[in-house]
């Protein structure tokens, strides 16, 4: 859509060009000679649309993450009366009979099922020097094999690591100064945002001997709740929002924060319509117990509520601005028109007509917004691939996430796109002007 | 004087650019003002207090914190076990209850969050002062204050009253007085709970939270397996979610959360006692990204705009009065005179546009708008507070000063000869 009106712009500015007769090149050294006006204003347009191409890769980032999390052939299923995970407390005697549905899909004998426990965990971050301590929310999921609920959820390992064993845990070095021996290091893997989000808090010795200076990597170590925990894998999960979250042994994790039962199943169904069938008989037919199913692709979808408000926020302040931007050109164009009344007397003179006239402003005016604006999109397009944090949500959930800023050609088409409108609304006013003075007033 | 009044009509001389140029200050003020609003109150909640120090005792490892209702007597003596350990002056329990008025169709717009709590610590007379366990409250009006006592005194009278933020009453579109029904959802799902509405919080900080009684909440949690089989409610032992504590200084919080999270009495599960502005700093870490670039991005972008702008109109300006400028020192203007003279014009426009922005903004996003939206952490609208009559001003007559001191020093160096010569 953006990009069929961005297309229809620039269709009517060589439209206008054509309509124009009075050369390009006039406008064209007009800008050139007063350059410096022409810089100020056209840096100002790339101010307000740099920005503006920043806030809407946040969103977009954001908006990547929650709608490319999730299958549509996958259920979610979570105790009545959640709407979220963390606050999700299923009954573990039901979920066996759950699991073997005939809608549920299986392989090699076994459903395709991955019970897990969603946690929210609080870890004490490094505390700058004399700064007051400083804590992090962490999103843990505690699952039984790692491989069957990858698999479910369509995630892959970067090379080099591997999923945690059937114990979850592995032996500490001894520890040296007293001789005791440690408790054993819970096996985690970890999203890649927030194996970036962890690596922060390493100290300088520990970053020049680290393997990934960027993030967390296969071997290095980190405290949570009171355990040591190791990493033996990073997920390939740069736009999901399993990007956000550490993956350990169920029993391991529910001991070091107290959740005793599982808060989701997830249940792949042989394709995506005996999913709805599947969701439907857990919602409304299934007698043993009150489950709140969702199909996977809606749950994540709905966590999309908060990138809305997002792009409500920036609406309204590109609406805003844009204003400011549309008096600034404004400002601009009817100086230029002012000090040019004696140009536009001898070309009414040699025979351009008003229509022209109107067309040669309308067209600097839109020049200046041109540059201005691909110079802001070409900025704000560095922010691409950035990473932020931020919190997602709708509808009652909420997650912590790691998100990667993305500009795509839509944020890019909106930006020129706007910074058009700027130009022309605030082009149109002094082009009026000038096109109304009549030959003789603008000699004298 | 004489001075001010060239500086007066300059600026009456093209009163379109002089127009336009304060409408793109007064929009972009208008922005600053907005971020900055959010920056304010995030930066007073989170700064510790020399005054009304608060502790804020929460479970260590989990979110959202679920503590057993049994330790509220254990917080509310501060752990102390020994002869000499601290207690704290105050203490305020905070249970969570979350309830829609749309069961059906449960949105962030029939949702409503309210705290069980103590009437007496939300607002109290004592020793012939005003007290509150609830930070924000302490620094209200004398005319807000007695409201909020009313308010409280008619809640402690009233079993199911409920105080409701200035938000709640758009909202469920009801006026003090009339009742409502919640249908408990998410973590108090199961408890259904009938409310009669007793007073509404000063418009500011609890626009979006509501205050019942403990007891009725406790109560119905204590009968909920009368009507599920005698199950009890998964909250029923852990309902208390947060602990407010009153301490002298911080002397004594150092000491107090040391008893506290040391305490045997508080190890299942363990928990975390600090002052409520770390704790609401730590919340706000989640979106340190967003108000870093509120605060390194957004206002300063704007700032630039607005200097680009000035800078751009005054060049202009100056460009078109070489002339003039000329005469000026013909008749004797020092250079520093006539820098001063652009600089002032500039000056005036920003300040005055800086000004008027301040006083829109005030206008319209504190009567008309009710507060900026923007839901994060705790918060979910922001008002605009009265320091923005001075930050209008200055941000707008700084920028323009930056912004018009290239044309000024252009204007100063004008050459009278050359600009003479040209016109002959």
């Amino acid at each position: 859509m953006i990009l069929e009106l961005l297309a229809v712009a620039v269709a009517l500015m060589l439209l206008l060009w054509g309509i124009g007769k009075i050369p390009l090149s006039y406008n064209l050294r007009n800008l050139t000679v007063r350059w410096k006006t022409t810089l100020m204003t056209a840096l100002a347009f790339t101010a307000v649309i740099a920005l503006l191409t920043v806030m809407m890769a946040f969103v977009g980032g954001m908006k990547k993450m929650t709608e490319g999390t999730g299958r549509p052939d996958n259920v979610l299923v979570l105790s009545d009366g959640a709407t979220d995970e963390v606050i999700s407390n299923l009954p573990i005697g039901d979920l066996s009979e759950i699991e073997n549905l005939p809608e549920v899909a299986r392989a090699e004998g076994r459903p395709l099922a991955s019970r897990e426990a969603f946690m929210v965990a609080i870890q004490s971050a490094p505390t700058p020097s004399g700064g007051r301590p400083k804590r992090r929310i962490l999103q843990l999921r505690g699952i039984e094999d790692p491989r069957l609920t990858a698999w479910i959820h369509d995630l892959e390992l970067l090379p080099g690591g591997s999923w945690f064993s059937e114990a979850g845990v592995q032996e500490a070095p001894a520890d040296g100064n007293n001789g005791n021996t440690p408790a054993p290091m819970i096996q985690a893997v970890l999203g890649e945002g927030v194996a970036r989000e962890l690596g922060r808090d390493r100290t300088a010795e520990q970053l020049a001997a680290a393997n990934n200076p960027d993030r967390l990597d296969v071997g290095d170590t980190f405290t949570l709740g009171d355990r040591t925990w190791i990493v033996v894998g990073v997920l390939d999960s740069a736009d999901s929002i399993f990007n956000s979250e550490i993956w350990a042994k169920r029993s391991l994790a529910a001991a070091v924060f107290g959740k005793e039962n599982y808060t989701t199943l997830v249940l792949r169904a042989k394709d995506a319509e005996a999913a709805k069938r599947l969701k439907t008989f857990l919602a409304e037919d299934y007698e043993k117990a009150a489950l709140n199913p969702k199909v996977e692709l809606d749950f994540y979808k709905d966590l999309s509520e908060t990138s809305a408000q997002f792009s409500y926020a920036i609406g309204f302040l590109a609406i805003v601005m844009s204003i400011g931007g549309i008096f600034g050109v404004m400002n601009t164009m009817f100086a230029a028109v002012s000090q040019r009344e004696g140009d536009i007397g001898v070309l009414r003179l040699l025979g351009f007509n008003r229509r022209q006239i109107l067309v040669s402003f309308l067209l600097e005016s839109l020049l200046i917004a041109m540059v201005g604006g691909l110079l802001g999109c070409a900025i704000g397009s560095l922010s691409d691939g950035w990473t932020a944090s931020s919190v997602v949500g709708g509808h009652g959930s909420g997650k912590f996430i790691v998100l990667q800023l993305a500009v795509d050609a839509e944020i890019i088409a909106t930006g020129i796109l706007l910074s058009l409108s700027m130009g022309l609304l605030g082009g149109l006013l002094p082009a009026l002007s000038a096109m109304r003075l009549r030959p003789l007033d603008a000699l004298r | 004087m004489k001075y001010l009044r060239l500086i007066f009509r300059n600026i009456g001389r093209n009163p379109l650019r002089s127009s336009l140029t304060s409408l793109v200050t007064i929009v972009l003020v208008f922005v600053v003002t907005m971020v900055w609003s959010i920056l304010w109150l995030l930066n007073i909640v989170t700064t510790e207090k020399s005054e009304n120090f608060q502790a804020m005792v929460t479970e260590r490892w989990s979110a959202p914190s679920h503590m057993p209702l049994s330790y509220a007597e254990v917080l509310g003596r501060g752990a102390a076990r020994n002869p000499g350990d601290v207690k704290p002056l105050d203490s305020m329990t905070w249970q969570f209850y979350i309830g829609t008025l749309d069961p059906k169709n449960p949105s962030s717009k029939n949702v409503i969050f309210s705290i069980a709590c103590d009437p007496d610590k939300i607002a109290a007379v004592k020793e012939g002062k005003f007290a509150t366990m609830m930070d924000g409250l302490e620094s209200l009006p004398d005319a807000q204050e007695a409201q909020v006592l009313a308010d409280v005194a008619k809640l402690k009278d009233t079993p199911r009253g409920i105080i409701v933020g200035q938000n709640h009453l758009k909202t469920t579109n009801k006026r003090i007085g009339e009742r409502f029904k919640l249908t408990g959802v998410s973590i108090t799902k199961g408890l259904d709970l009938e409310f009669e509405i007793v007073g509404a919080f000063p418009p500011g900080r609890y626009d979006t939270m509501a205050v019942f009684n403990r007891e009725y909440y406790n109560n119905e949690l204590d009968a909920y397996p009368r009507t599920h089989n005698g199950q009890k409610h998964p909250l029923a032992d852990r309902s208390l979610n947060l602990m407010v504590l009153k301490v002298a200084d911080s002397a004594a919080f150092t000491r107090l959360a040391s008893q506290i999270e040391n305490s045997p009495e508080l190890s299942n599960p363990a928990v975390r006692c600090e002052t409520m502005a770390s704790g609401l700093a730590s919340m706000l870490e989640m979106f340190r990204d967003l108000i870093w670039a509120m605060r390194w991005m957004l206002a300063p972008a704007c700032l630039a705009t607005i200097l680009l702008v000035i800078a751009n109109a005054i060049s202009i300006s100056v460009r078109e009065r070489r002339l003039e400028l000329a005469v000026l020192k013909v008749l004797g203007f020092r250079p520093y005179q006539i820098m001063v003279l652009v600089l002032g014009e500039s000056l005036l426009l920003g300040t005055g546009a800086g000004l008027i922005s301040a006083a829109l903004s005030y206008g319209v996003i504190n009567w008309w708008m009710g507060g900026i939206a923007f839901p994060i952490g705790f918060f979910d609208r922001f008002m605009v507070p009265a320091d923005a009559f001075w930050w209008g001003p200055v941000v707008g007559g700084l920028a323009a000063l930056l912004g018009s001191f290239m044309p000024a020093w252009t204007a100063r160096n004008v050459k009278v000869a050359e600009v003479f010569s040209k016109v002959a």
